[in-house]
């Protein structure tokens, strides 16, 4: 039978890193996967990652994808597609459907990187086709170029949820309505604050009542909850659509892990049914490990971490790696991983209601109620710009491990003191207006504005991910972080640079009053 | 795993939204699902062999979840305390022909 | 609650189940305790599904006619629950001249137990079910055969029995049998003593450990066998089916899929380090490499679940059903075989009648305890 050092399952960004660490100490290493594209997640990330430098922060899923692929197949990894593994045996005898046949193989270890699947939830109307998976639309529109529907309904407001619904905008959909039944939104603030500002409306404390149909959905009814997650008659709101996306939460896939006889447990926190997993990934089953989603959801970075440590755990056990080099790589690992555990989003603090942020401040109520945070509130996180000139105003709110910004920014403007820190200016504002900033910005909260350009006119030059993009001259309308139109706009200059990696910069001249509030653009035939 | 007296005290109360299906691939609704309960069902491995819920061509992929939270309201326990049936292979569904079909890697 | 009942059944198996439920029809007090979290656990949940008469030894060849005469038809009706029971016969196929002196044989010592059941040519083999294959030459067709399904049937014997007032603990795992004053009375679990007059014994392959706490040793061992399922598919046929070397068995169900089980030779000697049932890696291809033989046109139905599960097989291949005089008050029910589903209508029914009037309906005799002889 065909041996391997080590057999990877799952081609995504847990597997890639574990092979690439394993391959990389001489183990002789094979990734199976059952779709037809690699990469798991990422090549439906098309938005810029958080984190830092060594979380590969600031670039985007698919181009991390497309990094890892490249140092696997430089590294000698073979990466097998459409093989979907069917079973883990015994032994760990793996098999494998390839084309027409099953194949067995044996691993001497073998990491289990099969990431999750998403959950249902069921309401009259549920098994109506135009009702999908958030990660389904994803799939649909970042993998196989097709939109999934021109209007849509989008059940959660986590991160899977807001990050799928701006992909919907960017794909030319509409998106009527984000609602989720909890009375926060539980994503991060900065992915709701670019989907509300384009107008959509978030219903929190809202469920779905029943989607209507026939061949598929083309309505679907959503009404508060109260405490007890019971709706409330008369609350009712129907909206015509032709999608309905839920995006409630993922379950780890551990069935094959479940099938090798690993020890599982359940676990609310991290989603579900995960495998008894030590600091390395190793489960209860001697040399079968695993990492990424399948023992516990969390983002794609962490993912990349947890392989990379399981990768190099499993050279360790089959002595390809020496022990010191081996505790470094770890540390290294864990710090970096440790870093993305921390702030308001951390796995430990999941479902925990903050009030102040590490800073002090007192977290926007409306962010997390409507998705934006209002002009009471932002007062409390950015200040106006006194001096003349550009000034980026950084409307980051949140405790998130991100720090691009400050790493972009050439004349060093910017602090963000610990990872988790929400950014700073210097008090000395040498700030030349050049965006990187706000083209690095994986939220796309930060804004240049240039107080005063004449005429009692401002400029607001805002990260903008739309297609078209408006031209020089352009006439429409700003709207604010509500989505409501704050005032006249006039596209003063667009910018297209490598260096802004596909984040195009629309600058739009508002009157001065309006610097503070005009937060989106919409030219005027779009109105 | 303790002892487990199979009692109980509530009776079955019919419910508006009885009707909705909750294993799509096996077209099961809750109604049936929590009525199982009442005629002693107790375990998810038991809902599986008694209505089919969880038993189709996603293997409960999509409502194990559901049904298991929807068992725990209707027991008056918390989710936790019910476990999730075996996984089986195949893990995805295979063509009898192509299972037949071991071919040996070289 | 009191734990002293007229009756206590190790095992909520089918045959527990049924045992229970005709017990408490009857106004006997039952307490039912089974080992794993799980009713229907074992074997009754894990089996093909036949009900069969056709191919049994003639020692249990009247428990099985007498179930399909008396009770298996009025049991959906009778349960309120869908057994999924279907009379339509069984073939029992043979592709080879051996395969064909097998048949006879067993086909020549049923008809002589009064059993309809006849030897027949590829013609009617062919206007019973056309879509065989052509490598099919002969088989045993007993028309009063069938199949259902043994995951409803175990649950209504369970469902019905607790209706009636049966008392039913899981997770709650026997270990030993004691005596006081000469008679089995306690029961000792893991959790509990539980008293009674009458202690049945059903709980499969672990019946022997537990029966050996009382001196008594059943001959069985465990042999690992595998089933598999096919997602549903448009209705083909109706028989149960079965094969002269035992190597391939199966159905299609109501529900439309297709339950099949086979063989890979290596049964007896499959690795199973855990104890899990686990699924022995090369069972499932081999069985479609077998099914794909009998049925061409099955090749594109996906298979989407295998199983693994112990069969109690006694050294002579029939059950162990009865009095254990030697303790009194010890009722044996296990070693089935491979072969208990069919039967268990018949045996719950049988052992409500030894334990309420002291006889049963059926002499089931040949089945005592303590049959077992050196062959030489």
């Amino acid at each position: 039978m065909k041996r391997y050092d080590l057999i990877v399952v799952g081609a995504g960004p847990a597997g890639l890193s574990a092979a690439i660490e394993g391959a990389k100490r001489g183990l002789k290493t094979v990734i199976f996967d059952e779709n037809e594209k690699p990469g798991g997640q990422l090549f439906k990330q098309i938005h810029k990652f958080f984190g830092s430098k060594e979380h590969r922060a600031k670039i985007r899923g698919f181009k991390i994808g497309e990094e890892l692929l490249a140092e696997a197949a430089g590294l000698g990894v073979e990466v097998v597609l459409n093989a979907a593994v069917i079973g883990l045996y015994q032994e760990k005898e793996v098999v494998v459907r390839i084309g027409e046949a099953v194949r067995h193989y044996k691993g001497d270890a073998v990491i289990v990187a099969t990431g999750a699947t998403e959950n249902a939830v069921y309401f009259e109307g549920w098994d109506l086709p135009g009702v999908i998976g958030a990660g389904a639309a994803q799939t649909m529109m970042n993998l196989h170029g097709v939109r999934p529907g021109e209007k849509v309904l989008m059940l959660g407001a986590g991160n899977v949820g807001l990050v799928v619904s701006f992909q919907l905008l960017q794909a030319g959909c509409e998106v009527v309505a984000v609602a989720d039944a909890a009375s926060a939104v539980g994503g991060y603030g900065v992915h709701a604050a670019k989907v509300a500002r384009t107008g959509v409306s978030f219903y929190l404390s809202h469920t779905i009542i029943k989607a209507e149909g026939g061949d598929r959905v083309n309505a679907v009814t959503i009404a508060e909850v109260d405490e007890r997650f019971q709706f409330i008659p008369g609350t009712e709101k129907r909206f015509e659509v032709d999608t309905v996306c839920l995006a409630v939460g993922l379950s780890p896939m551990c069935q094959l892990l479940k099938m090798a006889g690993c020890r599982v447990l359940e676990i609310p926190a991290k989603g579900g049914q995960v495998p008894l997993v030590g600091t390395r990934g190793e489960t209860s089953a001697d040399g079968i490990f695993a990492a990424g989603d399948v023992s516990g959801i969390e983002e794609a970075s962490s993912a990349m971490i947890e392989g990379r440590i399981a990768g190099i755990a499993a050279a360790e056990y089959l002595g390809y790696a020496v022990n010191a080099e081996l505790e470094a790589a770890i540390a290294e690992n864990e710090a970096a991983l440790s870093e993305l555990r921390q702030g308001m989003f951390a796995p430990g603090r999941r479902g925990d209601m903050v009030e102040f942020t590490d800073e002090g401040i007192h977290v926007s109520v409306s962010l997390l109620k409507k998705g934006y945070v209002n002009d009471e509130e932002i007062a409390r996180f950015t200040s106006a710009s006194e001096t003349p000139g550009f000034r980026p105003i950084i409307e980051c709110t949140q405790n998130i491990p991100c720090n691009p910004c400050r790493d972009v920014c050439p004349r060093n403007c910017i602090k963000v003191e610990s990872i988790t820190a929400l950014p700073r200016l210097n008090e000395y504002n040498a700030c030349s207006g050049c965006g990187l900033c706000v083209a690095s910005c994986p939220g796309q909260a930060i804004f240049l504005v240039n107080g005063d350009v004449g005429g009692g006119f401002a400029n607001v030059t805002l990260p903008y991910e739309f297609l078209p993009l408006p031209k020089e001259g352009d006439r429409g309308v700003a709207l604010g972080r509500d989505g409501q139109v704050v005032c006249e706009a006039w596209v003063s200059k667009a910018q297209i640079s490598s260096a802004f990696d596909k984040t195009n910069l629309l600058t739009i001249k508002v009157p001065a009053e309006m610097a503070g509030k005009a937060r989106f653009f919409k030219s005027k035939g779009a109105v | 795993m303790g002892a487990v007296e199979r009692i109980l005290e509530r009776e079955f109360v019919p419910a508006d939204d009885d009707g909705v299906v909750v294993c799509r691939c096996e077209e099961i609704t809750k109604g049936e699902i929590r009525r199982a309960v009442h005629d002693g069902i107790f375990t998810m491995t038991e809902m599986r062999r008694y209505l089919r819920a969880g038993m189709g061509l996603c293997q409960g992929q999509t409502c194990a979840k559901n049904v298991k939270a929807l068992m725990a309201r209707e027991l008056g326990v918390p989710p936790l305390e019910l476990e999730h049936a075996t996984a089986r292979s195949p893990m995805r569904p295979v063509e009898m022909y192509v299972l037949a079909n071991e071919e040996v890697a070289d | 609650m009191s734990n002293t009942s007229d009756v206590i059944i190790v095992g909520g198996g089918v045959i527990g189940n049924a045992a229970a439920y005709y017990l408490s029809k009857k106004g006997v007090s039952v307490t039912v305790l089974e080992g794993s979290a799980d009713i229907g656990h074992g074997g009754s949940s894990r089996n093909g599904g036949g009900v069969r008469q056709s191919g049994r030894d003639p020692r249990e060849l009247p428990l099985a006619m007498y179930g399909i005469q008396n009770l298996w038809p009025g049991l959906s009706g009778e349960l309120g629950i869908d057994t999924e029971y279907t009379p339509k016969g069984n073939l029992r196929l043979g592709k080879t001249q051996a395969h064909l002196d097998i048949l006879r044989k067993l086909t020549d010592r049923a008809i002589a137990c009064g059993l309809d059941v006849r030897m027949i040519g590829y013609e009617e083999i062919k206007s019973i079910n056309p879509y065989l294959s052509d490598e099919v030459i002969g088989a045993s067709w007993c028309p009063t055969d069938g199949h259902a399904n043994p995951l409803t049937a175990t649950l209504g014997f369970y469902v019905n029995a607790r209706r009636l007032g049966a008392r039913f603990i899981s997770g709650e795992k026997a270990v030993k049998l004691q005596k006081v004053k000469g008679r089995l009375r306690k029961v000792v679990a893991e959790s509990g003593v539980y008293e009674a007059e009458t202690v049945i014994v059903a709980a499969g392959l672990e019946s022997r450990p537990l029966l050996n706490t009382v001196g008594i040793d059943v001959p069985m061992t465990g042999n690992l066998m595998e089933c598999l399922v096919t997602e549903a598919q448009p209705y083909l046929f109706d028989q149960m089916l079965g094969a002269a070397e035992a190597d391939f068995y199966g159905h299609q169900s109501k529900h439309g899929s297709f339950v099949f089980g086979g063989s890979s030779g290596f049964e007896g000697c499959t690795l199973d380090k855990s104890g899990l049932l686990e699924n022995y890696e090369k069972t499932a291809p081999a069985t479609c490499r077998g099914i794909m033989r009998y049925f061409p046109d099955l090749k594109r139905a996906k298979i989407i679940r295998t199983w693994a599960g112990f069969i109690d097989v006694c050294a002579d291949g029939v059950p162990v059903l009865g009095n254990a005089e030697e303790v009194p008050g010890l009722v044996i029910a296990c070693a089935f075989s491979g072969h208990g589903f069919g039967i268990s209508p018949a045996v719950g029914y049988n052992l409500a009648e030894l334990i309420t009037t002291g006889k049963t309906p059926v002499d089931i005799s040949a089945l005592r305890y303590d049959r077992f002889k050196a062959k030489i």
